[in-house]
């Protein structure tokens, strides 16, 4: 259950954590950087001054007020919204799979895919912005056509862990959808 | 029959829009700075207003840059986003026909799917 250090696409530090419940149930955790203090206090630093600016050009005051509840309010909106702190994946080997995304404020979404929909679990490239990332989707089946994919779940979207942790929650993932093909009576 | 070499007819054709655009260029410095009484003088009245000698020129460069910016955003809004099924197949890969395995014989040029592919790079066989 230790925690494994990686680096997300752009640089930043993020953490693996792997835990076995069982035989055919696993959990994986990638953890995000926190807000760090320094970006914090530049974006503040710089709305606050931008609005003293102003208040200096047009003398009235309900600039400088205007200023201090858009800080305060856009902050809380970010760690609700837009700030995730963990994004874990759950997969339970004959039942389904779990995405939960945790935010800084505590906030927890979660989406669950039943197992007779999922086709795989595969790492895919694809461009995005002006790079080529490496990331991981769960490949959802087609109800008419048993070679056909109907829908693509990307994963850990706001961590995008680099290819050599992705390796390592691919193998975890397979480990566990290998089962359901060799013993599919017991599902 | 469509090799780039130089032809008379492309020397012709080359002078042509030599002697065209330099025609063009004296045409525009003297609508630009001969002033409008000389030109009403010789007859030629109708001629747009001296506005547009450099209006012209700065809408064009303006719409340069933006064309710049507007070709970046149509790339980036064309390309496919990562939940699209475009990014692990397309109509192609979806009708191929499976041609029959022959012993010995190189196999047919086939799209793999992408789950046989993740697991020959990822999943080592021992």
């Amino acid at each position: 259950m230790e925690e494994r250090r990686y680096r997300s696409a752009s640089g930043a530090p993020i953490a693996l954590r792997c835990r076995q419940h069982s035989a055919s149930c696993r959990e994986l955790v990638v953890r995000c950087p926190r807000l760090q203090l320094r970006s914090l206090s530049a974006v503040t630093s710089a709305v606050w001054l931008a609005a003293y600016g102003l208040f200096v050009l047009s003398e009235n005051s309900v600039v400088l007020s205007a200023a201090i509840f858009i800080t305060l309010i856009g902050l809380i909106i970010y760690l609700h919204f837009v700030k995730i702190d963990q994004e874990s994946l759950l997969v339970i080997g004959s039942l389904g799979i779990q995405v939960t995304s945790s935010y800084a404020s505590g906030k927890e979404s979660t989406t669950f895919i039943e197992m007779g929909q999922v086709k795989d679990v595969v790492i895919n490239e694809a461009i995005h912005m002006q790079k080529v990332i490496y990331y991981l989707c769960i490949l959802l089946q087609d109800p008419g056509d048993p070679q056909g994919i109907s829908e693509v779940v990307p994963l850990f979207q706001s961590s995008k862990p680099r290819l050599d942790c992705l390796i390592e929650v691919y193998k975890s993932c397979q480990e566990i959808l290998e089962q359901r093909k060799t013993a599919p009576q017991s599902s | 029959e469509n090799s780039p070499a130089p032809l008379p007819e492309r020397a012709i054709y080359g002078f042509a829009l030599f002697l065209g655009s330099w025609f063009g260029f004296m045409l525009y410095l003297i609508w630009a700075y001969v002033p409008e009484t000389w030109l009403f003088s010789l007859g030629l009245t109708y001629w747009p207003q001296k506005y547009w000698a450099v209006a012209l020129p700065a809408y064009l460069l303006v719409a340069i840059g933006i064309g710049y910016i507007l070709l970046f955003g149509i790339n980036m809004m064309s390309t496919a986003p990562l939940s699209s099924t475009h990014t692990i197949t397309d109509n192609y890969a979806k009708k191929q026909q499976q041609k029959t395995f022959q012993e010995e014989a190189i196999p047919a040029l086939r799209d793999i799917p992408i789950s046989e592919v993740n697991r020959m790079f990822f999943l080592p066989e021992k």
